[in-house]
């Protein structure tokens, strides 16, 4: 956002470039909201990240990173409860651990308006799966809201919590990544004045006991409810009917779609110079509206669903149309596919095949082209960043199990994978995990496989904040029943993947604030009943190998605490304390280098290791590629020092003032290096 | 209504979604223009593949603006539809070739960052003629330059990389946008005139 801080400052009128996660959050800021939280996750992390960093200038906002999901979603209840409207943002699998709450707010209802912002990932490209969350709207009876852009995130945001309130549901608002990370134009309304949010929890038993027969009773009003508000949906602002290009004939196919699936929708047709067809927008996909659906299928024979994954459209509006009495096509997923990302090609190609269109020449040609040239490049695969420790973590791991890299399926120990950045270590070169599932999957799953299987080692691996998101309870069950396992937490002291939330680990901020109420996570875990407890640093790469192979041999739950801060941060804060807007080259006091003499490609620290910053280069002088470290990139952390066995890679420190002085002009590292 | 789509690909930490962030604040000036245009962010992993959107919608008219069939546009750019693609890594320019039409112009970073299945002696990393014979294939107006070398030369770091390339941009294709706009955004932002200096030296390459 440009033109000063447009997010707390900007009223009706104002206009700015808004990511669609800031425009939701600024949907309920509109809306004067009082409470906002969430657990972390890509791709909905920005919706609360937005308001937490301005909290200070926002009058009456209380902000939250929870310790997940269920306790978020039970805050925002709190909140609602309390007269207080409330946000609660999550990703699409963070439904599964707040589905409890979910499936009793509907029975209780909400006092003051409560929205569940979802961000859903199809395609998953920052997830472990692709689940559609707008299905739990058949059992939890949650609506959900759709929009399609940048504006519609925000007005309907806006509009949501009114909608809650009238009807006392909390409303689902569905973004994928394609929204949430969508960056575009926002036309800006006025705040509410925040001045008088203020909570007051007003007893209300009839609706808040919810047990036997006032379960039942609370069932069947949130029945009704629902029915009035498919009745308001029949004509609301959020449902309409795009109709046919009035100078061409009237088709009789016609389209339904929602959310950015439509936005696709009408650029492929668009693309494909289509415009005789009448097209249904839902902004609302629960509850559907039966008479508006009704009355579009007048005069149509076919009828096509435009949507991405399994069809939660098609299947609700095929059953209307059976008790409607519409005998026509109904085409969905027989044309787009339910698993991977639709695409706007995916809608362009679905559409123009159904229509007998073609695409235009460019667009074959492009697409033909891609495939042939698809074929020939090599794969490129995300990795740890520059200096990370988690590199360090799982280098040691695999080298204190004896494997290399090589062939994961052949090593006689189970590597339970979890959820964050340390995920990563499942990608190559390191192939260092066993399985992947959900968050605190690896200790839950892992402690089963060490009891039945004796032969092998079982190590899990957790992020801190995964782990005081749901892993205290794995760990306590591992130890009452004493399972055989060893536990390593890679504690970075931030849920570092999602942007740099505090976790309860965080000891000092990046602006150098000490937290007030840091854990001792080692006292934690002492009192869960955990003997064998040790935590050091993993970018002592022999030290923790070494430590890794003496817990292998010990009996029970052991638990390993590889205890360094991201990278990132710590560059991050002593930028910041020091003042300094830009680290260069030239205020660099010291630099590793592979010394070319000693170095005999072992690959120790290029492919094992496979730190980024330690690249092939090629001399005109020389024959053949040598291994550098790059300057500008290296960030100091001595880890490929240590693992190099041929004593190749030496630290040069220098007096940075001296070098300095004997430069008139900026100092080149190269030159520096030259007069060592 | 006119479309202008640029493309901008490249690896997590160069930069790409920050050109696209001032790519699309140049598009606030007018009620007729309109900007969209998703990133693709892929958690906070380094070394992989990012890529973003900046969408240019020109509108004839306000009537064009208010037509449901004209103003909602999809956050992505369809095969053979970027008028211009920037790429900060030879490589990732052949992943992001299928935006490409005859009339497209590229704009090109020539220092490779090798991915691990070619550390891992997998595969090899294309020669950069290959890259380049292949995309001549596809369209003849190719731009290619060692930004990582000009901003290393010039600031001593490779921050200034994405915003050189910015500035042989707006020297080399015809986007319908005025150089003084974002001259305006970088002055505003952090860092500006290091950035400014970037973008200068973007223009004159």
């Amino acid at each position: 956002m440009s033109k000063g801080n447009l997010f707390i400052n900007g009223k009706q009128g104002d206009k700015g470039i808004v990511l669609g996660n800031e425009a939701i959050a600024r949907g309920a800021l509109e809306a004067g909201i009082g409470y906002a939280s969430m657990y972390p996750g890509t791709p909905a992390s920005e919706i609360i990240a937005a308001l937490d960093k301005n909290k200070n200038n926002i009058e009456n906002l209380y902000t939250e990173f929870s310790l997940n999901e269920h306790i978020s979603l039970h805050g925002a209840i709190g909140a609602s409860w309390s007269g207080i409207r409330s946000l609660c943002a999550m990703k699409n699998v963070g439904l599964n651990v707040a589905s409890e709450p979910a499936q009793f707010l509907s029975y209780t209802g909400v006092k003051a308006g409560l929205v569940l912002a979802i961000g859903s990932d199809p395609g998953a490209p920052s997830s472990s799966n692709e689940q559609d969350d707008r299905w739990y709207s058949l059992h939890t009876y949650m609506p959900i809201i759709e929009p399609s852009n940048i504006q519609e995130a925000k007005d309907f945001t806006k509009e949501a919590f009114n909608i809650s309130e009238d009807f006392s549901f909390g409303i689902m608002l569905m973004a994928p990544s394609r929204l949430c990370h969508n960056a575009g134009t926002l036309h800006f309304g006025d705040l509410r004045d925040r001045s008088n949010i203020k909570g007051n929890f007003k007893k209300d038993p009839e609706n808040y006991l919810n047990l036997f027969n006032m379960a039942v009773k609370n069932h069947s009003k949130y029945l009704e409810r629902h029915n009035l508000l498919k009745k308001y949906l029949e004509d609301s602002q959020f449902n309409y009917t795009v109709p046919p290009d009035t100078k061409k004939a009237g088709s009789k196919i016609g389209f339904i779609s929602s959310g950015v699936i439509y936005a696709h929708l009408i650029e492929a047709l668009d693309i494909l110079e289509i415009y005789n067809h009448k097209i249904l927008k839902l902004g609302f996909t629960f509850p559907i509206p039966d008479k508006l659906i009704k009355n579009f299928f007048e005069g149509l024979d076919k009828v096509v669903i435009v949507e991405e994954a399994e069809g939660f459209l098609e299947f609700q509006i095929k059953k209307m149309a059976y008790e409607t009495g519409f005998r026509g096509e109904i085409h969905g997923k027989d044309i787009f596919k339910a698993a991977g990302e639709l695409t706007l090609d995916d809608v362009i190609i679905g559409t123009g095949k159904f229509l007998e269109k073609a695409a235009p020449a460019f667009f074959d040609f492009a697409v033909k082209k891609s495939e042939e040239l698809k074929e020939k490049l090599p794969q490129r695969s995300g990795t740890f960043c520059i200096g990370c420790p988690h590199r360090a973590t799982i280098y040691s791991i695999l080298k204190a199990v004896g494997f290399s890299n090589t062939d994961a399926k052949d090593r006689d120990v189970v590597i339970a994978g979890d959820i964050g950045c340390y995920t990563l270590g499942l990608l190559p070169p390191y192939n260092a995990m066993d399985f992947l599932t959900c968050m605190n999957a690896g200790l839950g799953i892992g402690q089963a496989i060490s009891r039945f299987d004796k032969k092998k080692k079982v190590i899990a691996l957790v992020g801190d904040s995964t782990f005081y998101h749901s892993g205290i309870p794995a760990l306590l069950n591992a130890v009452q029943n004493n399972a055989d396992i060893l536990y390593v937490i890679l504690d970075n002291s931030w849920t570092a993947m999602t942007g740099h939330q505090k976790t309860p680990s965080t000891q000092k901020d990046i602006d150098g604030t000490l937290s007030n109420n840091p854990v001792n996570l080692k006292d934690l875990i002492k009192s869960l009943g955990v003997s064998y407890i040790k935590s050091l640093d993993p970018n002592s790469v022999k030290r923790f190998a070494s430590q890794v192979k003496s817990a292998l041999k010990e009996p029970g739950v052991k638990v390993l605490i590889a205890k360094r801060e991201c990278i990132l941060q710590e560059v991050r804060r002593n930028k910041l304390t020091q003042k300094v807007s830009n680290v260069k080259i030239e205020t660099a006091e010291s630099l590793y280098e592979i010394q070319k003499s000693r170095c005999v490609k072992c690959n120790e620290c290029f492919v094992e290791l496979a730190c980024p910053a330690i690249i092939p280069k090629r001399d005109n002088n020389e024959n053949g590629e040598y291994y550098y470290i790059d300057p500008a990139s290296c960030v100091r952390c001595g880890v490929c020092f240590e693992v190099c066995p041929n004593s190749a890679i030496r630290k040069v420190e220098f007096d940075l003032k001296s070098e300095l002085n004997k430069k008139v002009d900026k100092v080149k590292l190269t030159e520096i290096k030259i007069q060592i | 209504m006119k479309r202008f789509n640029i493309a901008i690909v490249g690896l997590g930490g160069q930069g790409i979604i920050t050109m696209g962030t001032v790519l699309k604040n140049a598009a606030l000036d007018s009620d007729l223009q309109d900007v969209s245009g998703s990133e693709r962010r892929g958690g906070a992993q380094r070394e992989g593949y990012v890529e973003t959107f900046v969408k240019y919608i020109f509108y004839e008219d306000n009537s064009e603006l208010k037509d449901p069939k004209k103003n909602m546009h999809s956050p992505m750019i369809e095969s053979g539809g970027a008028d211009v693609l920037i790429s900060l890594e030879p490589l990732e320019t052949l992943r992001g070739a299928y935006y490409l039409n005859r009339n497209s112009t590229v704009i090109l970073n020539e220092m490779p960052h090798i991915p691990i299945s070619v550390r891992m002696g997998q595969t090899s990393y294309p020669e950069l003629s290959y890259i380049t014979c292949e995309l001549e294939k596809i369209t003849g107006k190719i731009f290619l330059y060692d930004f990582d070398k000009i901003s290393l030369g010039n600031f001593n770091s490779l921050t200034q990389r994405n915003i050189i390339a910015l500035g042989v941009l707006f020297a080399k294709t015809n986007i319908p946008i005025d150089k003084t706009v974002i001259e305006n955004i970088l002055s505003a932002g952090k860092g500006a005139k290091d950035n400014l200096e970037a973008f200068h030296i973007g223009l004159t390459l």
